[in-house]
């Protein structure tokens, strides 16, 4: 699933243009709600909006920009980019300062350290579930029946957005418990997974080696994460990474097999082990099982990949991954050992929209 | 190892067998005779091969210290051409005696080898049919069951080096259990994959069972995991304990240098001396870069890097 700020742009405004049309007449609420989606894109001003609703848009803009477009710009475009992406949460913050979205965003980019993130997050973390509480309250009460859920699942996604940010601060920075206890948290609001919390709990599960409580996850999947299966890259690589480290390597080989069924054409990818930065906003928006998912598994997954005392830097399981792709997948190796050197792994098209 | 020691014994015993049974007393006056010459009681293949592991150990360690003046480059070559000295020595032993599994254990340790490779290389020695089971009771009095428990224990590390944190606790548990008082000091590895595993309990049951004993490996995990639990007061806490406790330990800390390769397992150090200090911080690096900003919060303490300062200036360090 994953956030995506630009349709949660919308459902907002669409949301609040709905309440604007209600006790008027059906008809010409219809007729009114046709023009919606032109209205938006062309005359946003027009609709009715609060200062919350142009905060958000000014959200949706940067993340554009930080998420999508700056892992594939140059130094130089690097630093507009940024700029222009902090001015945007600058403006964001202080038309709606409960922007939790923007505070958060601004903060991560002003900041390399995931200790200070996982500092910020958690300091505030009571008063941004109260707050998307309240509104999600409010909301409810003035929306109707059919409109609620909508509603309510809008209003609290700014609250799963900063415990998945929480998870995944605590999984980089080796509080594994803590990595745990906030994806638990998270699925226990957002009973449908929509941060995909299961990838970043799936990966803390496997760092504390705690194989029970991964299959329990395997099995909480179809109430979760319907209609997807549990063999999404993430699950597969906690698992693969567990068996590799009760050193049933023979099992660890089947997994890594199953892996490059699920992605196929990919094995590239899980020889270069290519890092990218997380995306500020919420996990980026990629098809499910391409190339591009699983680059950002692979990513995020480096937390166990460059484990233990490897020469070559890559970690031993990442080692041992990589070894094993290219057994299983030579042209690939191949193809990877020319590009190597060339341009040290880039981006290669991947990863945008 | 002591290996002499064990080859006194070992001496003392199969003369014993092929003599004996000999009475208390006059065991007791074998051993003095064996330990006056040992190279004389040496009849047999594996007594044979432990006289040359002995002598290749003690040339080994002869050689270290005397590296102080060399520069990187020679330091280097210095460095592999004892340690292929050693596997030599080691390889000759085992062709004397295959059964010599402390000389095999020391020819991989001795091979730098990564994790993986090594670890297979160990779980390979272990299968191998002619290990000798480990009796009831405390394994480290039968001196010929203690190269096995030697081999256990470079699993447990291997296992910690490769980033196997349950196999190096459950490896390092055998080791401890087969032990009246854990000699080769297998908890340490334990301790440490607590640490990483986060499981506060099964720390808090070790430090209690061996409460009175402390080492730099137990304050350094309870520090490691505290941070990792996020209970950073009770972790800074932990770290001025291992810092009060622990001689050098804030400059072994912050200042991490080379530990050689244990051959075949941990040199004889003072509890909580500097030495030691140096060896926990190398054997819990990869859980110490497993928590990026663990270090920079060390240093964010003042007084811990004072002390590590003021420890370089007593002991003519660089700072």
């Amino acid at each position: 699933m994953a956030h995506d700020s630009r349709r949660e742009d919308y459902l907002r405004m669409s949301l609040r243009f709905a309440l604007s049309l209600d006790g008027g007449d059906p008809a010409e609420a219809a007729r009114e709600f046709a023009s919606f989606g032109r209205r938006l894109a062309r005359d946003r001003d027009s609709l009715p909006q609060s200062d919350a609703d142009r905060a958000f848009h000014l959200v949706s803009l940067a993340t554009e920009l930080v998420d999508y477009r700056l892992p594939f710009a140059g130094d130089a475009l690097a630093e507009t980019l940024v700029a222009r992406g902090r001015s945007l949460l600058d403006e964001a913050l202080s038309l709606d300062p409960g922007c939790h979205d923007a505070a958060r965003m601004r903060f991560s980019l002003g900041t390399a350290s995931p200790e200070e993130r996982g500092r910020f997050l958690a300091e505030r973390a009571d008063a941004v579930r109260g707050a998307c509480e309240a509104e999600r309250d409010r909301l409810c009460e003035t929306l109707d029946e059919a409109r609620r859920p909508l509603g309510a699942n809008v209003a609290m996604r700014p609250w799963w957005r900063w415990l998945a940010d929480q998870a995944e601060c605590a999984l980089i920075c080796g509080r594994n418990h803590e990595a745990v206890d906030a994806a638990e948290r998270l699925l226990a609001s957002d009973q449908h997974d929509l941060s995909d919390a299961r990838f970043t709990l799936a990966y803390a599960l496997a760092k504390l080696e705690d194989e029970p409580a991964l299959e329990r996850l395997s099995a909480r999947y179809p109430a979760l994460a319907a209609p997807r299966a549990d063999d999404d890259a993430w699950i597969l690589l906690a698992r693969i990474a567990l068996a590799h480290k009760a050193y049933r390597l023979a099992d660890a080989r089947r997994l890594v097999e199953r892996l490059l069924a699920s992605y196929p054409g990919c094995a590239a990818v899980l020889i270069r082990q290519m890092e990218i930065a997380d995306g500020r906003f919420a996990r980026i928006r990629v098809p499910a099982y391409g190339e591009d998912e699983l680059i950002v598994a692979v990513s995020e997954g480096v937390v166990l990949l460059q484990e233990g005392m490897e020469r070559t830097g890559k970690g031993v399981f990442g080692a041992w991954l990589a070894r094993t792709v290219s057994e299983l997948d030579p042209e690939a190796a191949r193809a990877v050992a020319a590009t190597t050197g060339e341009k040290d792994g880039g981006a290669e098209g991947a990863i945008g929209r | 190892m002591n290996a002499w020691d064990e080859l006194v014994a070992r001496c003392a015993r199969r003369r014993n067998e092929k003599i004996g049974p000999l009475s208390d007393e006059a065991y007791a006056e074998l051993v003095l005779a064996v330990r006056q010459n040992p190279v004389d009681f040496v009849d047999a293949a594996p007594e044979q091969a432990l006289l040359l592991l002995a002598r290749a150990l003690d040339a080994y360690r002869a050689s270290l210290g005397h590296d102080d003046l060399l520069d990187d480059e020679a330091f280097e070559a210095e460095r592999s051409r004892r340690l292929a000295a050693l596997r030599a020595e080691c390889e000759r032993a085992a062709a004397v005696d295959p059964g010599c599994l402390d000389a095999r254990l020391t020819t991989l340790l001795a091979s730098e080898l990564d994790p993986d490779p090594l670890l297979d290389a160990l779980l390979e020695l272990e299968r191998d049919g002619s290990l000798r089971e480990l009796p009831e009771g405390d394994a480290w009095d039968d001196v010929l069951c203690r190269p096995r428990l030697r081999l256990r224990a470079a699993v447990a590390r291997a296992c910690l080096d490769g980033a196997r944190f349950r196999m190096a606790a459950s490896a390092a548990a055998s080791v401890v259990d087969a032990t009246l008082d854990d000699p080769l000091g297998a908890r340490h590895t334990h301790m440490l994959a607590c640490a990483r595993l986060e499981d506060e309990a099964a720390l808090g049951a070790l430090e209690a069972r061996w409460s009175g004993r402390e080492s730099a490996w137990s304050h350094l995990a309870r520090v490691l995991l505290l941070y990792k639990l996020g209970r950073l007061t009770a972790a800074r806490r932990a770290l001025r304990g291992y810092d009060q406790l622990v001689s050098g330990g804030a400059y072994a800390l912050l200042r991490p240098v080379m530990v050689e390769p244990y051959l075949p397992d941990r040199p004889d150090v003072p509890a909580c001396g500097f030495e030691e200090a140096m060896m926990a911080v190398r054997e819990a690096e990869p859980i110490i870069t497993d928590v990026p900003e663990f270090i920079a919060w060390c240093q964010g303490h003042d007084w811990l890097e004072a002390s590590a300062r003021a420890f370089a200036e007593k002991s003519d360090l660089d700072w």
